[in-house]
């Protein structure tokens, strides 16, 4: 049977508002002792998304579970407002998969495959040939599209994959680790074409990532989670907001000025090859100068700048201490 | 990215397209139209596979086999026709039920065991699993349309070259009469060739999904249907020797149940079974697949129902618990 058109024709891909993932009490457990999920609750809005965690922290389990491949133990899951566990079709529909995994066949061509998986999200034969072409041409593989996709380099393959995501018109991408395996130059690539479609293509994204650094650059959002549990979810702007740091390196006497830094009031951390303090105002500058200068020290680097938020999931001299319990939503 | 950086992609995207600047940014196009149910999109995936088992859609080199097996089976249908040809009024030499047994046999185990492991092993070896289970099918629509098109494959090996064998045989003899009788007896013939493709798609099918190895698969396939088949016939012919010949009275138990143990032997004991028995002092009973069924065609028929049972409840099951990552 023809099902009706999923989503209403026309006009200019835009965000939608409201809520494109939601999950409450959601609990995995495999066996009685492993724990994939804890109680996770959180909301995810349109835009880029981040999923951080370490390796293992339950982010490849909250996908398959939002995209209905696993029950949960407890709790619900809802994707643009179907249920994870009976609507699973209807997610299935709207939602394109990335997985972390290698899984590709080598002895098939790009457009052979990412037509197949095309017609497999229900695309009829002559559209799912020309969503294919217009896929593997948006991750910039249409030149080699003809080509068996043993011979694509690790990039090229990790393209592939996205475009078997894209090429259904997914309303939401679940992107998992998509930089794997890539080289600095291919990590960037990667993340542009992600951010692209997350802003031109107007579909949401939720990217799994255990590297902050390169996520944080393209997200709207960040849910971080780990052991399955929710560390915190919240816009990036508000997690760096007001968390603008000093590095201060000096060329000797690391300790001592670490030492006098705290007698002044100041909680310095030790950073790569210096100190990290959070700036207060313009007091905090003045602090550091005297101290370095009672010192007789060598200042040889005082730089302000924007707190990575990679430093927030530290112990935090501010008390930033990342939530580690309770629920928040991306705000 | 933040709503400005938005529309600041927005504003630099627009005068590029306008200029034609930018050839490759052909902005993102929305799809619409009426998407496929679930139903035609396992249809799908059945033609998929169909082509696959025939090589259709894997490159050059993986037509050879399944197209030169192919023109094997239908070899015997093409010889009858030209024998007809050229000595009219003879009797065919090929017959509808048994067809030739012995190319049957070894055409079939090799299609089996080369084909199954490419719809099934490639897709556990390359982890492409997970790409379907995320697409608008039930988990087990997977293994059903595989197997569908795998006893659609087994079926045009089987029953194709049998309908030519009619066509060649029809064309030759005279009178509508002489027709009529050929189509009945293409019936069981028919009939006889599903049974053999249900059989061999679906326990092909589970040992090809034991493993993502294609070596290793065929090895799975090809292996134990082919030790069986010899075993079953040495058995069979142990049970000759020792026992005494069949044919003089009852033959030996061994002899009657050795034909269990393949297949091959099973399927052709199962048409043993049904077969009218011979009338007294009427022609002798042909050899059919060399397999001798004594007093126990019924086991026969129970075997070869719980063997095809098993195979195929053993694929559903297998990928019930198949990984999704």
């Amino acid at each position: 049977m023809i099902t009706q058109p999923i989503r209403e024709s026309g006009g200019h891909p835009a965000p939608e508002p409201g809520v494109v993932i939601e999950a409450r009490g959601l609990t995995k457990r495999y066996g009685t002792t492993v724990m994939a999920l804890d109680e996770l609750t959180v909301s995810v809005e349109p835009g880029i998304t981040g999923l951080i965690g370490a390796n293992g922290a339950g982010k490849s389990t909250l996908i398959k579970i939002l995209l209905g491949l696993l029950e949960p133990t407890e709790g619900k899951a809802s994707v643009l407002g179907h249920d994870c566990v009976s609507d699973g079709f209807a997610i299935r529909t709207l939602t394109g998969y990335m997985p972390e995994h290698d899984c590709l066949p080598p002895d098939v061509t790009a457009t052979e495959f990412v037509t197949h998986l095309g017609r497999m999200s229900g695309l009829p034969a002559t559209a799912a040939k020309e969503r294919a072409a217009d896929s593997l041409r948006h991750v910039g593989l249409y030149e080699e599209r003809y080509r068996q996709i043993g011979t694509y380099s690790t990039g090229m393959k990790q393209r592939v994959k996205l475009a078997q995501a894209l090429v259904g018109d997914p309303r939401v991408l679940l992107l998992d680790e998509p930089t794997n395996g890539l080289d600095p130059a291919g990590r960037t690539a990667m993340l542009e074409l992600i951010a692209r479609i997350g802003s031109e293509f107007g579909i949401s994204i939720l990217v799994a990532s255990h590297l902050l650094g390169e996520i944080e650059q393209i997200c709207d959002h960040l849910v971080a989670i780990d052991a399955g549990r929710l560390l915190r979810a919240d816009s990036i702007r508000s997690m760096t907001q007001a968390s603008s740091v000093l590095v201060i390196e000096v060329d000797e006497g690391l300790e001592l000025l670490q030492a006098e830094l705290s007698t002044r009031g100041l909680k310095p951390l030790p950073y790569q090859r210096g100190l990290l303090v959070q700036i207060a105002g313009d007091v905090t500058y003045d602090t550091v100068r005297d101290a370095v200068a009672d010192l007789g020290l060598p200042l040889s680097r005082m730089e302000q700048r924007r707190h990575r938020i990679e430093e927030l999931f530290r112990a935090d001299p501010a008390g930033q201490v990342a939530q580690t319990t309770g629920a928040a939503s991306v705000r | 990215m933040s709503a400005d950086a938005r529309a600041a992609t927005g504003r630099l995207a627009a005068p590029a397209a306008e200029s034609g600047g930018v050839i490759h940014n052909i902005g993102y196009r929305r799809y619409d139209a009426a998407r496929l149910g679930r139903a035609q999109i396992v249809r799908a995936l059945i033609w998929h596979s169909f082509r696959a088992a025939f090589g259709i859609g894997r490159g050059g080199k993986a037509k050879v086999f399944p197209i030169l097996l192919f023109v094997l089976m239908c070899l015997p249908a093409a010889v009858n026709a030209i024998g007809l040809a050229l000595n009219p009024g003879s009797e065919p030499a090929v017959t509808y039920d048994s067809y030739t047994p012995q190319l049957r046999v070894v055409a079939m185990l090799i299609f089996v065991a080369l084909e199954a492991p490419n719809l099934v092993s490639s897709d556990l070896r390359n982890h492409t699993l997970p790409l379907y289970f995320a697409r608008p099918i039930g988990r087990l629509d997977y293994p059903a349309a595989k197997l569908v098109a795998f006893l659609l494959a087994c079926l045009a090996m089987i029953e194709i070259p049998l309908l030519l064998l009619y066509v060649g045989t029809a064309t030759q003899v005279h009178g509508a009469r002489q027709v009529w009788e050929q189509t009945l007896q293409l019936g069981p013939g028919l009939l006889y060739g599903a049974a053999w493709a249900v059989l061999l798609a679906s326990i092909g099918l589970l040992l090809a999904s034991t493993t993502g190895k294609r070596v290793f698969a065929i090895c799975a396939i090809g292996i134990p249907l082919f030790f069986s088949y010899i075993l079953a016939n040495v058995l069979a012919h142990v049970g000759e020797q020792a026992f005494g010949p069949a044919g003089f009275g009852e033959p030996s138990t061994l002899t009657s149940l050795a034909g269990l143990i393949s297949p091959f032997t099973l399927l052709g004991g199962v048409l043993r079974w049904l077969e009218k028995p011979p009338a007294p002092g009427g022609p002798p009973v042909r050899e059919v697949m060399q397999t001798t069924v004594g007093n126990y065609g019924q086991l026969y028929g129970a075997v070869f129902l719980i063997l095809t049972v098993a195979a195929i409840v053993g694929l559903f099951a297998r990928y019930r618990k198949v990984g999704v990552a």
